[in-house]
């Protein structure tokens, strides 16, 4: 049986209009694929940075996979979220990425998407806040419905990660 | 011959090498690593102090500590992989120790060296009656044990405020990885097998 370690960092996030924001992320993988050990899913901290406009979460990841196949290889999946002064929350964005293929330290730079309403609906976002979320978020990293949606583009999410793979090179894989 | 190994070596030579904090005078940081249920530490310290320094007059406003980080762990399981926490502490203007920030960062895990700047993160008051209090007070708001800032779990009940980065190298090598099994660098970048040097233990000296 191959293993796939994921050790690594969830860092931060840029170019959101706003500070305050914390992330909720998962892991998705096909049926050949079990998590032997780590969450597969959590929540940030809500950071509010002093001097910079990026936020910083460092949220640590650790997550031990056992395959018998190569489809279905691991995405990471977030969605980041805006936290106000009175303790609302506002969805900022949707974004997934795969977990890199190659063994080692990979720095990726997540980008994040949000839906767009009908005119209406972004009249009284800008003065209210708020605004529409996937019903199904399943969207966000499959393509099979995409083609009904508007959406806007958001910030990135930046992740340090560690790949270590394990006997991939008995079944003859090459990454 | 020897038979196949059941643990591997992680053995991290580095340095807490400097900071930027924009705000404050007089900085000194605590460390320590935290790691799995498979992880032992089997040379090293586990946790440490570094001096006080102060800033830089120049315009790089750098606080500098060149503090040596030595540690060697053994396993059976890269899950819970060591993470290096560190948390920088300060004098406010009453002359009271106050926490300036907290960060955590895995140990690389491909053999080498690697540089890494930890953004710092301090946690917030939940009103602005409690944030004048706790700076009359000098008790400002801390995590009771700084481990909380390596794990996920709890995270989401955290509101803080990052200010300021530490800059920290580490120096990386494995042994008995491959043998194990375990890729940490890309196959067509793997050296050329070399015969193994019996007899050199890392940590030992």
């Amino acid at each position: 049986m191959a293993e796939v370690h994921v050790i690594g960092q969830i860092v931060g996030a840029s170019g959101f209009p706003e500070h305050s924001l914390f992330c909720k992320w998962g892991v998705h993988a096909g049926g050949a694929w079990k998590i032997l050990s780590g969450s597969r899913e959590g929540q940030t901290q809500v950071d509010n940075p002093q001097d910079e406009q990026s936020a910083n979460w460092s949220h640590p990841i650790d997550i031990h996979f056992s395959t018998k196949g190569l489809q279905g290889w691991p995405k990471l999946h977030f969605q980041v979220w805006h936290q106000d002064s009175y303790g609302r929350n506002e969805l900022y964005g949707y974004g997934f990425c795969h977990v890199p293929t190659s063994p080692g330290m990979h720095s990726l730079e997540c980008v994040t998407w949000r839906p767009a309403g009908s005119l209406r609906e972004q009249i009284s976002q800008y003065f209210i806040g708020g605004g529409p979320q996937l019903k199904n978020p399943d969207v966000v990293y499959t393509g099979a419905d995409r083609y009904k949606l508007t959406t806007v583009t958001m910030g990135k999410v930046q992740l340090q990660l560690g790949i270590i793979l394990r006997n991939f090179d008995k079944y003859g894989i090459e990454c | 011959m020897a038979g196949n190994p059941t643990v591997f070596l992680l053995m991290v030579s580095g340095q807490i090498e400097s900071a930027e904090f924009p705000e404050f005078d007089d900085i000194y940081c605590r460390y320590c690593w935290v790691y799995g249920q498979d992880w032992v530490i089997t040379s090293g310290l586990e946790d440490g102090i570094t001096q006080v320094t102060k800033k830089s007059h120049d315009d790089r406003k750098l606080f500098v500590w060149n503090f040596p980080l030595e540690v060697t762990f053994k396993s059976t399981n890269p899950h819970g992989w060591p993470q290096l926490v560190v948390s920088a502490y300060g004098q406010d203007a009453f002359g009271r120790d106050v926490v300036r920030g907290y960060s955590a960062v895995h140990i690389p895990i491909t053999p080498g060296q690697h540089t890494r700047t930890l953004p710092m993160f301090v946690p917030e008051s939940t009103s602005k009656l409690q944030k004048f209090v706790s700076w009359f007070l000098g008790r400002r708001p801390e995590y009771v044990d700084p481990k909380v800032v390596a794990q996920g779990e709890g995270r989401e009940v955290t509101r803080v405020r990052s200010q300021g980065k530490v800059r920290v190298s580490f120096n990386v090598v494995t042994k008995d990885m491959k043998k194990l099994g375990y890729d940490t660098t890309p196959t067509d970048a793997a050296a050329s097998t070399q015969p193994a040097v019996t007899g050199i233990v890392p940590g030992a000296s």
